[in-house]
C-alpha cells in the first residue's frame, strides 16, 4: 500500500508540469554567413531585422566583420519552413561591420539602415524593394573612424528627424591602448530641414557595448542608458544620461540616486518585468546578468537588482558540463510560447579563448512564469549549441505567431531556428493566442518610436515601449508581438510619443493589425500567402 | 532528464496501480462523493463508438458536480480568460457572479436535457475580470440571460464553420487580386446566401473592415451565445464549466496557461480533462435538431402554411432565414477555428468524427442539406428608441454593443418559452412586437396585418418544436 501511495504521488508529480517550452528546429534557411575577424571583431556580430520590401515578412541584414555584410530577403511561407534568399545589395556588402539597426531616418515611410563599423559608420537610405543607397553625405553625417559597437535613436520633441547615438568601444590609437582608452561616444542631433548637425561628444565614455533611449520613469522624455565594458574602462561604470530638449545631456550620478554598477556590459533588453508600469533593464555581462529595477519610485533613478530573485542571472552553462562563468551578449525579451508571460533569450559565447570563462556556453531561453520567475528551457526547446553567439533576433519570420530565432555566431555560421510550438517541423502545433501590431502616425517619426502600447486582456495589461537600440549590435523593426494566452480579444491603446493617449481599440487576437493615430479602429493585415 | 523522470514515474505508478488496482479501487469507491463518470482522454474518446461517447457526454451533462471533484472556484472568477479572485471573497455558489449551478441540466432542461430553461434558470453574464467594476456581486455589473436550447447545436456549428471558411476564402482571393493589380479591391462577403457586408483589401494587404455587417473583423462566424461571441461548442462548454460550475478544464485553466494544475485553488487538480470536454461536446452536437411538427387538424395546417408565407412576406425571413444549406454533416471535434485555451485540431492526432443524423431534412439542388435553423448567423441591431426592450442590458459583451444580438435561431421556438435574451417575454407576440432597429420594418408589417394573420404567424412558429414535443392546440 505504501508503495502504491508513493507511486501515485510520483505519478501526480510527473503530470504536473508548470511550463511547456516551445520546440525550435534548426533550419537550412539559405543563409550562409559568418561573422569573422580579429580582436576588433571579438565584439559585435549583429543582425538588423526588418521588412525591406514591404511584404510583411521580416528580412535580415547581417554584419560580417571582416567578411562582407549581407542582406537576405525572407521568402518563407506562412507557418512553413524559414527560407531566405540573398539579395544583391551592393552598397550593403561592406566589410568591417559590427552591427546594424533599421529605422526610418528621413521619414519617407521606407526603412533605412544604420551600419556600425570598425571605421566609418554608414547610413543607408532605403529605396524600397530591398534597395539602398549610401546617405552619409546627403544627410551630413560623418561616420568617423571609431570602433562603433552601440546604437540607439529617438525623436526629440518637435523634431522630424531622429537623434542618433553611436557608442564607441576602445580607442585603438590612444596611448596605452586598450586599457583605460575608451573612445568618445557621439550624439548626432538633426538640423532644421533634414540631415544632421555637428555631433556632440558625450564624455566620459566607458567602452559602450549597448545603448538604449528609454523612458525609464515615463516622464515623456526617453533618457539614454548605456552598458559599458569594465574590461577596458578605468574608473567607469554603467551610465544613464539625462536628455533635455536641445540641450547637452547630463549624467545621472549618486546625487540623483544613481548607484554605481560596474559590469562587463554587453547588451540591453528592456521590459516591465516587475509589472509596476515602468521598464526594467536586463543587462548582459560575464557571469551574472543583471535585471535593474526601480526601487524608490520614479523621482530618482535608483535601481536595485532582481535577476537573482527571479532566476535570470544565467551565470553559468546549463548544459555541456562546463561550470565556469558564462559570457552573455544579445538579450531579447519575447513571449516565445504566447502564454502571456514574457520570456528571455540570451546569446552566449566565450569572447574568444578567455580563460576562466566557459568555452561551451549555450544560449539561454528563460521562460517567464506566472509568479514572475524565470526557468531555463534551452534544452527542452532544442536550441543548445556551443557556438560563440553574439547578436540575435527573435522575430516571427514565417508569420505563424510563434517567434523564431536567428543567432549570429563568431566564426561560425548563422543559426536559424523555427519555432514549431508543441509540434515538429512537419507538423507544428500552435501555443497560446497572439497579437502583432504596427504603429503609424504623421510626421517624421512615422513608426512612433518612443510610444507605449498597452494591450488589455482580461484583467491584465501588457505594455511595451517602442524603442530603437539595445541588444548587442542588433536591431529590429517589425511587428510588435504580444502573447496573450487564452484571450480571443484584446483592447489596445497607444500613448503616442508626444504623450497623447489614443482611444482603446478593439482587436481580435491571432491577427496582425496596424494602429494609426487618429483612427478609431485597428486595420487588420493579411499575410501574403 | 526531466522528461525521463516523468516517464519512469508514470510507468512505475501504472505498474503498481495494475498490481494493486482491483482491491484499492474497490475500497476507494466506497463513500466517495463524486458525480463524474470515468474520465476520458482524447485518444479514448476518439476510439469510442459515437453512441458511447454521447452517453459519456450525457452523463457529464447530467452530473451534479461536487466539491470533491472540483466544483466551485474559490480562487478564480468566471472569466473566460483565467483570472484570479480573492479566495474567500464569495460563497461557493452565487447567482450573479457564479458558480451558479450544479449540473448543466440544472438550467438546460426544458423540455429535455440539453434544452432551454425558463426564467428561473436565467444566468448572469459578466466579463468576470477582477477590475473593481466586475469583481462584484452587484447585478448591475452583469447581464441577465435566458437559457438557450442546445438542440441541433452540431449542425449549427457546422454551418458556422462553413460560413467562416467561405468568408475567409473570399478575403484571400480579394487580397491576392489587390496585391497582383496594385489596386484596392472591395468584395461583398457572402456565404449560404447571406451577405456579411463589404471588405476592402489594399495592395499592401491591410484591410478596411468598417463596412462588415454582423460578423467580427476576423471573419469568424461565432454562432453561440445570444451575442454570437463563441466559436464552438467546445469554447462554450469550457467557458460554462468554469463560469457556472467552477469546473476548470485543463485545456484552458491547466498548467500550460496558468503554471498550476489547480488554478481555482479548491484543492482539486486538473478538474476536467480534454476527453471529458470532447464527450460533452459530442452529447450537445448530437442532440436531435428541432423539427417542424405539422398540425393534425386540416384547418390548423392551412393556417400554419399561411403563417409560414406571411412570416416571409412581412420580412421576418430576411434575418430568420428558414434554412441554410450545409455541405457536410460530419462533425469533427475539435473544430478548425478554436482559439488557444480550447483544444485545436493541430493539437490532436485523433480527432473525433461524428455523423449527425439528418433524417427528415431536405437537400437543395446541389445536394446540400437544408438546415431549418431560421437564422442568418449574423448580428443585427434589434432595438431603437421606440422599441428599446432588447437594449436593456448594462454591459456590452465582448465587443458587441448592447442593442445588437445574433439572429435567434427559431427552430424549436415553439418549445422554448419564455423568449428574448433575458427570458422576460412570455409570448411570441410580445417578442415580435419588441423588435426594433433593423427589424423595425418587419415588426411594423406584422403589426399592420389583420389579427388573424398575426395569429397565423404565431401558429406557424408554434410548430417549430424540439423533437418529441407535440404541437400545442
Amino acid at each position: 500500500m505504501r508503495a502504491l501511495l508513493i507511486a501515485i504521488v510520483l505519478l501526480k508529480a510527473s503530470m504536473v508540469q508548470a511550463y511547456e517550452a516551445p520546440r525550435y528546429v534548426a533550419e537550412q534557411s539559405g543563409i550562409d554567413h559568418v561573422y569573422d575577424g580579429g580582436w576588433e571583431f571579438f565584439v559585435g556580430g549583429g543582425v538588423a531585422t526588418f521588412d525591406c520590401n514591404a511584404d510583411g515578412l521580416e528580412d535580415v541584414y547581417l554584419a560580417g566583420g571582416t567578411n562582407p555584410g549581407a542582406l537576405y530577403r525572407n521568402i518563407s511561407h506562412v507557418g512553413g519552413a524559414l527560407r531566405f534568399a540573398k539579395v544583391d545589395a551592393a552598397p550593403l556588402t561592406l566589410e568591417n561591420a559590427t552591427g546594424a539597426y533599421p529605422l526610418d531616418i528621413d521619414g519617407d515611410g521606407v526603412l533605412d539602415l544604420v551600419v556600425l563599423r570598425v571605421g566609418e559608420n554608414k547610413l543607408f537610405r532605403g529605396l524600397g524593394g530591398c534597395r539602398f543607397e549610401a546617405a552619409n553625405e546627403a544627410w551630413s553625417y560623418l561616420g568617423g573612424k571609431d570602433w562603433t559597437t552601440a546604437f540607439t535613436a529617438r525623436w526629440e520633441k518637435g523634431a522630424n528627424w531622429p537623434t542618433l547615438f553611436f557608442g564607441n568601444y576602445v580607442d585603438r590609437e590612444a596611448p596605452g591602448t586598450p586599457f583605460g582608452t575608451c573612445a568618445t561616444n557621439r550624439l548626432w542631433r538633426p538640423r532644421t530641414g533634414g540631415g544632421f548637425a555637428e555631433f556632440l561628444a558625450l564624455e566620459p565614455s566607458y567602452c559602450t557595448l549597448s545603448a538604449l533611449f528609454s523612458d525609464w520613469n515615463r516622464d515623456g522624455v526617453p533618457d539614454l542608458r548605456l552598458t559599458n565594458d569594465r574590461q577596458y574602462y578605468r574608473g567607469g561604470q554603467e551610465q544613464l544620461w539625462k536628455m533635455s530638449a536641445g540641450g547637452k545631456p547630463s549624467l545621472y550620478d549618486r546625487r540623483d540616486g544613481w548607484r554605481k554598477l560596474t559590469i562587463w556590459g554587453m547588451g540591453i533588453a528592456s521590459h516591465d518585468v516587475t509589472g509596476d508600469g515602468y521598464p526594467d533593464y536586463l543587462l548582459t555581462s560575464m557571469g551574472d546578468n543583471k535585471l535593474r529595477v526601480l526601487i524608490k519610485g520614479t523621482e530618482a533613478p535608483v535601481y536595485g537588482d532582481e535577476a537573482g530573485k527571479r532566476g535570470m542571472t544565467a551565470h553559468r552553462p546549463y548544459s555541456g558540463g562546463d561550470i565556469q562563468p558564462s559570457t552573455a551578449w544579445h538579450p531579447e525579451f519575447k513571449d516565445i510560447n504566447n502564454d502571456g508571460e514574457m520570456d528571455l533569450f540570451i546569446a552566449k559565447g566565450n569572447v574568444e579563448a578567455m580563460d576562466g570563462f566557459a568555452s561551451k556556453d549555450p544560449n539561454n531561453l528563460l521562460m517567464g512564469k506566472a509568479d514572475g520567475s524565470f526557468v531555463e528551457v534551452g534544452e527542452e526547446a532544442g536550441i543548445v549549441t556551443y557556438s560563440k553567439a553574439r547578436g540575435a533576433s527573435l522575430a516571427d519570420f514565417n508569420l505563424d505567431g510563434l517567434p523564431d530565432l536567428l543567432v549570429v555566431n563568431r566564426q561560425q555560421p548563422v543559426e536559424v531556428w523555427r519555432n514549431v510550438g508543441l509540434g515538429t517541423a512537419s507538423r507544428p502545433v500552435p501555443m497560446g493566442n497572439w497579437l502583432q501590431l504596427k504603429l503609424l502616425q504623421d510626421g517624421g517619426n512615422r513608426h512612433a518610436i518612443g510610444a507605449w502600447i498597452e494591450v488589455r486582456v482580461g484583467a491584465r495589461t501588457l505594455s511595451r515601449e517602442v524603442t530603437v537600440g539595445g541588444g548587442h549590435a542588433s536591431g529590429r523593426h517589425g511587428w510588435l508581438h504580444f502573447g496573450v494566452g487564452t484571450a480571443e480579444r484584446a483592447r489596445v491603446r497607444v500613448r503616442w510619443p508626444d504623450g497623447e493617449w489614443g482611444p482603446w481599440v478593439r482587436v481580435y487576437t491571432n491577427q496582425f493589425a496596424r494602429l494609426t493615430r487618429g483612427a478609431a479602429q485597428a486595420q487588420p493585415w493579411l499575410p501574403p500567402n | 532528464m526531466f522528461n525521463m523522470t516523468r516517464l519512469l514515474a508514470s510507468v512505475l505508478a501504472l505498474c503498481l496501480v495494475v498490481a494493486y488496482g482491483g482491491r484499492v479501487w474497490a475500497t476507494d469507491a466506497i463513500g466517495i462523493e463524486t458525480a463524474l463518470p470515468d474520465r476520458l482522454t482524447q485518444e479514448t474518446a476518439a476510439r469510442l463508438a459515437s453512441e458511447d461517447l454521447v452517453a459519456q457526454g450525457r452523463a457529464l451533462f447530467l452530473a451534479k458536480f461536487t466539491a470533491a471533484e472540483g466544483a466551485g472556484r474559490p480562487g478564480a472568477t468566471g472569466a473566460i480568460v483565467p483570472t484570479k479572485a480573492e479566495p474567500g471573497s464569495l460563497p461557493r455558489f452565487f447567482r450573479t457572479a457564479g458558480a451558479d449551478s450544479n449540473a448543466c441540466r440544472g438550467c438546460h432542461n426544458d423540455p429535455v436535457a440539453g434544452g432551454a430553461g425558463e426564467f428561473a434558470a436565467n444566468a448572469f453574464v459578466a466579463e468576470g475580470f477582477s477590475d473593481a467594476d466586475f469583481d462584484s456581486v452587484d447585478p448591475q455589473f452583469s447581464n441577465e440571460r435566458g437559457t438557450p436550447a442546445l438542440n441541433g447545436s452540431g449542425l449549427v456549428e457546422l454551418l458556422a464553420r462553413e460560413m467562416t471558411r467561405d468568408l475567409r476564402a473570399q478575403r484571400l482571393v480579394a487580397a491576392r487580386e489587390a496585391r497582383a493589380t496594385g489596386r484596392q479591391v472591395s468584395v461583398t462577403l457572402t456565404s449560404k446566401g447571406v451577405s456579411f457586408g463589404d471588405l476592402v483589401l489594399y495592395p499592401d494587404s491591410y484591410m478596411d473592415v468598417t463596412r462588415l455587417e454582423g460578423v467580427d473583423q476576423d471573419l469568424l462566424v461565432r454562432p453561440f451565445s445570444q451575442k454570437g461571441v463563441f466559436t464552438s461548442l467546445r469554447q462554450f462548454t469550457v467557458n460554462a464549466l468554469n463560469s457556472h460550475h467552477g469546473m476548470q478544464a485543463v485545456e484552458r485553466f491547466g498548467a500550460r496557461y496558468t503554471d498550476t494544475p489547480d488554478f481555482d485553488k479548491d484543492g482539486v487538480e486538473d478538474e476536467i480533462g480534454i476527453g471529458d470536454v470532447t464527450a460533452l461536446v459530442a452529447f450537445q452536437a448530437l442532440l436531435p435538431f428541432p423539427v417542424s411538427v405539422a398540425p393534425e387538424a386540416p384547418d390548423h395546417a392551412v393556417a400554419v402554411a399561411r403563417g409560414r408565407d406571411l412570416f416571409a412576406e412581412v420580412g421576418c425571413a430576411s434575418c430568420h432565414v428558414p434554412a441554410l444549406p450545409l455541405e457536410s454533416h460530419v462533425f469533427t471535434e475539435p473544430g478548425p477555428y478554436n482559439p488557444a485555451g480550447n483544444l485545436r485540431q493541430a493539437e490532436v492526432t485523433t480527432p473525433v468524427s461524428l455523423e449527425i443524423d439528418i433524417s427528415g431534412l431536405q437537400r437543395d439542388e446541389k445536394g446540400r442539406v437544408l438546415v431549418p435553423v431560421f437564422s442568418d448567423f449574423k448580428r443585427h441591431v434589434i432595438a431603437d428608441a421606440e422599441h428599446p426592450h432588447f437594449a436593456n442590458e448594462l454591459l456590452a459583451q465582448r465587443f458587441v454593443n448592447r442593442d445588437e444580438f445574433l439572429t435567434a435561431r427559431l427552430w424549436g421556438v415553439g418549445s422554448t418559452a419564455p423568449y428574448g435574451h433575458r427570458g422576460d417575454l412570455t409570448t411570441l407576440r410580445e417578442t415580435i412586437l419588441s423588435h426594433g432597429g433593423d427589424a423595425a420594418q418587419s415588426r411594423a408589417a406584422f403589426e399592420a396585418l389583420d389579427e388573424i394573420d398575426r395569429r397565423r404567424i404565431i401558429a406557424f412558429l408554434q410548430t417549430l418544436r424540439i423533437a418529441g414535443q407535440e404541437v400545442r392546440r
